[in-house]
């Protein structure tokens, strides 16, 4: 045998590799910008770089100057029907698994956000055919009755005229919690005519970034009204020139910043904010039978394992409904499986130091109600955080830590057990999705039951995370949160006829 | 530690099921050629894992349909490392598994038949030529194909993929009724669908949710599960099975 080694230092010497630069901002044309490296991290292909301009408050206000001027050369100008076709043509390309940039996002997001490369590109796409122009078009009507509006006055049903009008500028504040989740109110900006400053959280600054370039692609004059700028959040210099350029500002996130993005924003400017929500799933014995079981599971374990419940419409818990063919306890052990084999598909991502006490506090405080034998159980992943499924025998709600912590509650009937759990969480305006698997003559009652306290999505299991177009997200309107409306009154268009100097 | 001291040639090693059974080899101790063809960025990775982990690995670029390639890939296993005990022939013609865009029997062409045969069955003949002299020589040798589940339940037929990597399983049959008096076993590992590699990429959700459903470990492969199954074919502790079809399919496929 020849010596160890020999030969081997040809080939395959340490891949000093250097590091694929991103932009992570996007600037309408003429804005110069020193950029600096913000953060990195490692893709398939090897170490990635993400690079942000340097920004102050005069460079933020020259910005928004810009992006106002662009609008009102041209955004503005365009009918509803142009920038829906622009908005859809820009996601038909996305729908391509060949375009450069959905390539380019697949590549970059896991190593980005730590969510599961296989897992991205299923909601990725799942999300990106809500742009299709009939989506468009179904959410444009859902909110306004003629979607005309936005581009002229049109007659009311009531007499006289109405106009829509959407703020000159939007201020968006996004979150990083979920891949791509800026771009329906990026969308939803452009279909108002407002020009778009974003700005991005660092854990996810890409997704609006590429959108705004797919949008420049199809037409380069409507994307010369966007900028996307992330920043650390929480800079009062920063946010406030921001929020004083624009006239309207939409913040997503956890209570802190939509508090303090709220404290700063003057009475009268319009606010339109997303902030944190919990979501969960009521499961009828109806769902439970041998047949149904298997599926049952393995759609609420889908919904869990999705961006690691970091979105607000990810279950913290579920309600298992006795006299199916698995009892709560059996059905936690049976998730808790699933879970595992999900790691393997769609690997959770690492944690903060943070993320990981909070979900070994909540498994050592339910393995110390086990052992005194009260009626609570744990099923953790060995070894890690990867995945906890805790059974309690009493209906109740708890903020989950997320990360994949799963809490199962038994219940004899979800009417008389399940909702009334849920009513506190709901008069504190956290109550969101309820993905549902019951009967159809009982779908309607729970409808109203959760309805009134609060909850404002029911979907089926393993759908939770994929809102349809049009939804009233956290109950209200969308598009309609960000308009103003000018009528012309009933009558006034005949009292004018009088002035036509021919008229009678 | 079950394979110290033991030299594997793993082929189409830079990526995917290849890959991660060269990792698993070399995590046994094995001594690993990482065979590849295109990929060299992708065999370079595969080789620094191995090292990362203390192992030992070299990469090798072959195209196995040349016999003389595939030849010199094991001079260069023997002349490195003083013997080839464990060859896996996991190298195809390139091939991705889309349920979608694949072709129907009456649109397949002959020559769609031949690149498979060319590489799942021509590429296992030419390193398996080239190694048995010297597992001949040794009286031992462990040579593990890589062939499908699809051959027994094509849920998606894929033609000529499914066809080459069944002639595939007959060569090995065969060649293991005429290598075990030389005390070499010749096994084949027919993996279910497997997540996480580049071909398995445009099977999409619904397919895999279809396989899931009929799976009773109710999950797809993961390289890993592959890899496993090929460490156990070549150690010691599968000295006495040879012949054999292993499939690594969580169930889905039984007997």
């Amino acid at each position: 045998m020849t010596a160890p080694g020999r030969g081997e230092g040809d080939m395959n010497k340490a891949i000093k590799q250097e590091p694929l630069q991103v932009q992570a901002y996007f600037l309408p044309p003429g804005i110069e910008a020193d950029v600096t490296v913000a953060a990195r991290f490692d893709t398939p292909d090897g170490p990635a770089e993400l690079l942000v301009p340097a920004l102050n408050e005069d460079k933020l206000r020259s910005i928004a100057d810009e992006l106002k001027r662009r609008r009102e050369e041209y955004l503005a100008s365009l009918t509803t029907a142009d920038v829906v076709e622009r908005i859809a043509a820009a996601a038909e390309r996305w729908l391509d698994p060949a375009y450069p940039h959905r390539q380019l996002a697949e590549r970059l997001l896991p190593g980005l956000t730590g969510y599961a490369a296989d897992s991205i590109r299923l909601q990725l796409k799942r999300y990106m055919r809500t742009f299709r122009k009939k989506e468009l078009l179904r959410f444009i009507g859902e909110e306004l009755d003629d979607p005309l509006m936005l581009d002229e006055f049109r007659p009311r049903k009531s007499g006289g005229f109405s106009r829509a009008y959407g703020p000159e500028l939007i201020f968006h504040v996004f979150s990083g919690n979920v891949p791509g989740v800026s771009l329906w109110s990026l969308a939803m900006g452009l279909v108002a005519r407002s020009a778009q400053l974003g700005k991005t959280s660092l854990a996810e600054p890409l997704m609006a970034v590429l959108f705004a370039r797919s949008l420049a692609e199809i037409d380069p004059r409507l994307a010369e009204a966007i900028a996307i700028v992330p920043w650390k959040g929480g800079s009062r210099e920063l946010e406030s020139a921001a929020i004083a350029s624009a006239d309207a500002v939409v913040v997503y996130g956890g209570g802190g910043t939509v508090e303090s993005v709220r404290a700063i924003v003057p009475a009268g400017k319009r606010f339109v904010a997303y902030g944190p929500k919990a979501s969960v799933a009521l499961i009828g014995r109806e769902a439970l039978t041998p047949d149904r079981l298997n599926g049952t599971v393995a759609r609420l374990a889908a919904d869990i394992a999705h961006y690691d419940q970091q979105s607000c419409m990810s279950p913290h818990c579920v309600y298992v409904e006795e006299g199916g063919s698995v009892d709560a306890r059996s059905f936690a052990a049976y998730a808790a499986a699933e879970l595992g084999r999900l790691q393997l598909r769609w690997p959770r991502s690492a944690l903060t130091d943070s993320e990981a006490y909070a979900i070994h506090d909540v498994r050592n405080r339910y393995w110390l109600e086990e052992a005194e034998g009260g009626g609570a159980a744990v099923y953790a992943s060995p070894g890690g955080t990867d995945w906890t499924v805790i059974y309690r025998d009493v209906p109740g709600f708890d903020v989950s830590p997320l990360n994949r912590t799963l809490v199962v509650y038994r219940c004899r009937s979800l009417e008389d057990d399940a909702v009334p759990a849920l009513a506190s969480c709901g008069r504190e305006g956290l109550l969101q999705t309820c993905g549902v698997a019951v009967h159809p003559q009982r779908l309607f009652g729970m409808a109203e039951r959760l309805g009134r306290i609060g909850a404002n999505r029911l979907c089926p299991l393993g759908t939770m995370l994929q809102a349809k177009a049009g939804w009233h997200h956290d109950g209200r309107f969308n598009l309609i949160d960000l308009l103003r409306f000018a009528d012309i009154e009933r009558g006034t268009e005949d009292d004018a006829e009088q002035y036509d100097p021919d008229f009678e | 530690m079950l394979l110290q001291g033991k030299t594997a040639l793993v082929t189409g090693a830079s990526r995917g099921i290849g890959a991660e059974i060269a990792a698993a080899l070399a995590s046994h101790g094995a001594v690993v050629i990482v065979g590849y063809y295109s990929r060299q960025d992708a065999a370079e990775r595969t080789v620094e894992r191995i090292r990362a982990s203390g192992g030992r690995a070299r990469a090798h670029r072959a195209d196995v349909r040349s016999a003389s390639e595939a030849a010199a890939m094991v001079e260069d296993a023997v002349e490195h490392y003083g013997s080839i005990d464990i060859v896996v022939n996991n190298a195809l013609s390139p091939y991705s598994f889309s349920p979608s865009a694949r072709r129907t029997a009456w649109e397949q062409e002959w020559d769609d038949y031949r690149e498979q045969l060319e590489g799942s069955v021509h590429g296992a003949y030419n390193v398996c030529k080239a190694a048995m002299p010297h597992m001949q020589k040794q009286s031992s040798g462990r040579i593990i194909n890589i062939v499908t589940n699809l051959i027994d339940f094509p849920v998606v037929p894929y033609h000529d993929y499914t066809t080459a990597k069944s002639a595939l399983l007959g060569y090995t049959r065969n060649l293991a009724a005429e290598l075990g008096r030389f005390g070499i076993t010749v096994n084949a590992l027919a993996p279910g669908l497997t997540q996480g590699t580049d071909s398995s990429r445009d099977t999409k959700e619904d397919v895999r949710r279809d396989i899931i459903r009929l799976t009773p470990l109710q999950r797809l492969a993961v390289p890993q599960d592959i890899a496993g199954a090929a460490v156990l074919l070549a150690s010691d502790l599968a000295g006495f099975i040879t012949g054999q079809c292993l499939r690594v399919d969580g169930g889905l496929v039984m007997g």
